[in-house]
């Protein structure tokens, strides 16, 4: 019974519990969940969904929130398919110079909240409508239909199985987070300047270059989803990034991401785009309004946050 | 002085805030190997002498000199660099970390790549928490130790960093006696080793236990300077504290016995841990509630006020047994009014005009058909009560934020003023106001309970309460320790009131 209670404790041990219930509900209401097709489609989604989340996890450990994400990963997006069709780029050239971007906007609100000491929503609202409108002034909203045939087989193309080549970016940005948050440094300051900025400060960490560098990472991770949802759609799409903003939010909260900073969960917020991917995949498998999913969203987003809330109430190591 | 030279020196430090003279001319010398006990009222200066030694606060006049040296701290980090350490009474950890980390991030602030090695950190965390009689895990977290073991962690931080100075602000505040007497035997094994320690403390016993000198602060100057500790008994402590009586001429007595009562608490006991609280508020009566901060005062008002619950007891208005479920009940149902101590953040809406805030209360009352409210209405209503406290505002339509503390607090007392309130809880009146204002405000409050107005006035401000008060409730750690019926003399009601809370400070230790 400990040992249950301890592992009740961890953000991953909840999600992991109802991500293994809902594969096995729907299953049971579904042959064709469990399908090498089915699944692929799902590792797709997950793939992109959890760059997603890692780039607004990693402001959310900071104790702020980028509302610019989607409009990031949107501008990164087309101006990698953009820099290949019109200037004749080569692709890992157009790659890096996308990501490029997805940092510089990173930066540019990251230097902006330090300088100016407006909030981060209001900041990010504000290059949020920036960075669409760079996207739609590029594209007169039209999409660029030059993806190059490299980039369109890697978004087809399988690792193993129904396992594809998108999820490896993945997979390796999510042990580097890891890794990052948890034994370096940069990550623990990140996670110190989100807990108690003052007393950051107080221990010599620089707040400034800290939540510098969290922004910039969020772009990074931002503009490498946009590339891979290049590659998955095989298209430019002005609209990518559009449907972004919930989808972020949702898993890191599902993975007991605290929104007032200091403690995220990149297993548990894995874990919780592996459940919002597969709750979509049901709807869809039950020919249920895909409008429905914003609405399921929301709600999942509500009990993750109440759930949250509960475990937080419960006294750790204080008896009195 | 003693032969040993003094590691840090203050000498005249001045500190003024805008419109306020936090400090003037205070001076301070620490020797190493010593235990420097800083005393002094709320207010007296005690805070922002720390906050200058330790960098927060720049001093606006005087010097601080450091092995001889002139110093001068831009920041807190400079401090720290140069020897000088602190552990606030506020937690400055991480709780989500371990203790290894905590004590040394610091050292990791350099880079940012390089991987942690956690055996490392733990290893070199070991011996600091061995000096410090800490048997645990350096890789535990934070947020698994208890209070006090969190505070020997903040401790272990400073002496990692080679403190050779080490404040300490209210260390004791949350400990129980045990843990308190492990404290104070690791302080004198410190002080033994050589450093310089500050205690910072209200309890008076601790202070006379562990400490070797010690420096008074009353009203921003010294009231005394680094005196040895020798010879200097409780009561010479106290009267320094409080020294001087003052404000006390505007007090006149004043029998209210045969008046009814308003408000009247029997063995009140509230959600937030309120005991037994026996409290009678008489129609004209201005009964003063003494307690230092944190002995949970303002709890009890909001409580009265219908914010947190009342779970025993009962509660009377004009007699009669009342619930008070929510604020809105207390205000318009039985005509309860509270001025909060934090004007900015729940007294006023800074943000919009005099007439405006004054107008909050009486909306309700003013208004029309179909919900309607007129400017004019609210005007008429509220205009004669800004008169009569001589609010000086260019027009009603200024906006609050833009007055100075002493018309805001007005504005605050007329807002229920207009709300023709028949009780009147006033928190800390006179935070952040200067003495002019202050005097003026205690004859208005006086004022106002001659007019039949019952006034509970909060306050952890000896003097003020001596000025306002017809008998004075004593309170600590949720609990009424006993009443002084105030003659208005300082020098016997003072040390009657700290006697009342150091006592019940005595019998725990």
């Amino acid at each position: 019974m400990i040992q249950l209670s301890r592992l009740s404790r961890t953000d991953w041990f909840g999600p992991l519990l109802a991500t293994i219930l809902a594969i096995i509900t729907i299953r049971a209401f579904s042959e064709n969940f469990l399908s090498l097709f089915n699944i692929q489609i799902l590792l797709l989604a997950i793939a992109v969904n959890a760059l997603v989340a890692y780039s607004q996890m990693i402001i959310i450990a900071i104790g702020q929130m980028n509302l610019s994400v989607g409009a990031i990963g949107g501008l990164a997006a087309i101006s990698f398919v953009g820099m290949i069709e019109v200037w004749g780029l080569p692709t890992p050239i157009a790659v890096i110079l996308a990501l490029t971007i997805g940092v510089g906007c990173g930066v540019i609100n990251g230097v902006l909240i330090r300088i100016t000491g407006i909030s981060a929503f209001v900041i990010t609202l504000a290059t949020l409508s920036i960075y669409k409108g760079i996207n739609m002034g590029i594209t007169e909203a039209q999409p660029f239909y030059g993806v190059p045939d490299s980039v369109k087989a890697f978004g087809v193309a399988l690792v193993l199985g129904p396992i594809p080549w998108l999820l490896v970016p993945t997979a390796l940005v999510a042990v580097g987070l890891w890794f990052m948050l948890s034994r370096m440094p940069v990550g623990r300051f990140i996670l110190a300047v989100g807990s108690n900025e003052h007393a950051a400060g107080l221990s010599g960490i620089s707040v400034n270059a800290t939540v510098i560098i969290a922004h910039a990472l969020s772009g990074l991770l931002a503009g490498i989803a946009g590339v891979l949802v290049v590659a998955r759609l095989q298209i430019g799409q002005p609209s990518i990034g559009d449907d972004w903003l919930i989808l972020s939010f949702a898993a890191p909260v599902i993975g007991g991401a605290i929104l007032a900073g200091g403690h995220v969960s990149v297993s548990a917020t894995f874990l919780g785009v592996v459940i919002v991917a597969i709750i979509t995949q049901a709807l869809v498998l039950f020919n249920i309004d895909p409008f429905l999913v914003q609405v399921v969203l929301g709600g999942l987003i509500l009990a993750a946050v109440g759930l949250n809330k509960l475990r937080a109430r419960r006294p750790i190591g204080r008896g009195e | 002085m003693t032969d040993s030279t003094p590691v840090f020196q203050a000498r005249g430090v001045e500190k003024a805030f805008p419109g306020v003279m936090a400090l003037s001319g205070v001076d301070i010398t620490l020797h190493p190997g010593s235990i420097h006990a800083l005393l002094g009222e709320n207010g007296a200066g005690k805070s922002t002498l720390i906050k200058m030694i330790t960098g927060v606060h720049q001093p606006t006049a005087g010097t601080l000199t450091l092995d001889g040296k002139q110093v001068s701290f831009a920041s807190p980090r400079d401090a720290t660099v140069s020897g000088v350490g602190v552990v606030h009474q506020e937690r400055n950890l991480f709780p989500r970390f371990s203790v290894a980390e905590n004590i040394h991030l610091e050292q990791l602030a350099g880079a940012y790549l390089k991987p942690i090695n956690y055996r490392a950190l733990n290893d070199a965390a070991r011996p600091w928490l061995k000096a410090l009689d800490l048997d645990i895990d350096p890789s535990t977290l934070v947020s698994e130790l208890s209070v006090a073991r969190m505070q020997l962690v903040e401790i272990a931080k400073a002496l990692s960093l080679q403190s050779r100075v080490l404040l300490l602000d209210e260390p004791t505040a949350s400990l129980t006696s045990s843990e308190t007497d492990r404290l104070f035997t690791i302080l004198r094994r410190l002080r033994d080793s050589g450093t310089s320690l500050v205690f910072v403390s209200h309890k008076l016993e601790e202070v006379q236990e562990i400490c070797d000198r010690v420096t008074v602060l009353r009203d921003g100057a010294n009231a005394c300077d680094s005196q040895p500790m020798e010879g200097v008994g409780r009561q010479d402590l106290v009267r320094m504290m409080i020294g001087r009586a003052e404000g006390t001429a505007s007090w006149r007595a004043r029998d209210t016995t045969t008046h009814p009562e308003v408000l009247g608490l029997t063995n009140v006991s509230t959600a937030l841990g309120h005991k037994d609280i026996n409290l009678s508020v008489r129609k004209g009566e201005v009964v003063g509630l003494y307690g230092l901060v944190g002995a949970g005062r303002t709890e009890l008002a909001k409580a009265i006020m219908g914010k947190f619950t009342i779970t025993g007891g009962t509660v009377r208005i004009n007699g009669t047994p009342v619930t008070i479920t929510n604020v809105a009940a207390a205000i318009h149902h039985h005509g309860l009014g509270y001025i909060s101590e934090d004007r900015k953040n729940e007294g006023l809406i800074l943000q919009h005009s005099v007439l405006a805030n004054v107008g909050v209360p009486i909306w309700r009352k003013l208004t029309r058909q179909f919900s309607t409210l007129f400017d004019r209405d609210i005007r008429t209503a509220a205009l004669p009560y800004l008169q009569k406290l001589e609010v000086k505002t260019p027009s009603l339509s200024q906006t609050v934020a833009n007055l100075s503390g002493g018309n805001q607090q007005k504005i605050s007392v007329a807002k229920w003023l207009a709300a023709s309130v028949q009780f009147l809880i006033v928190d800390e009146p006179s935070v952040g106001i200067d003495i002019k204002t202050k005097a003026y405000l205690h004859e208005l409050l006086r004022d106002l309970a001659d007019q039949g107005t019952a006034i509970l006035v909060i306050s952890s401000d000896m003097p003020e309460i001596i000025a306002l008060a017809d008998r004075i409730k004593v309170m600590d750690d949720y609990r009424i320790m006993g009443e002084i019926i105030n003659t208005g003399v300082y020098d016997d009601i003072a040390p009657a009131i700290m006697n009342l809370i150091h006592d019940s400070v005595a019998p725990a230790a």
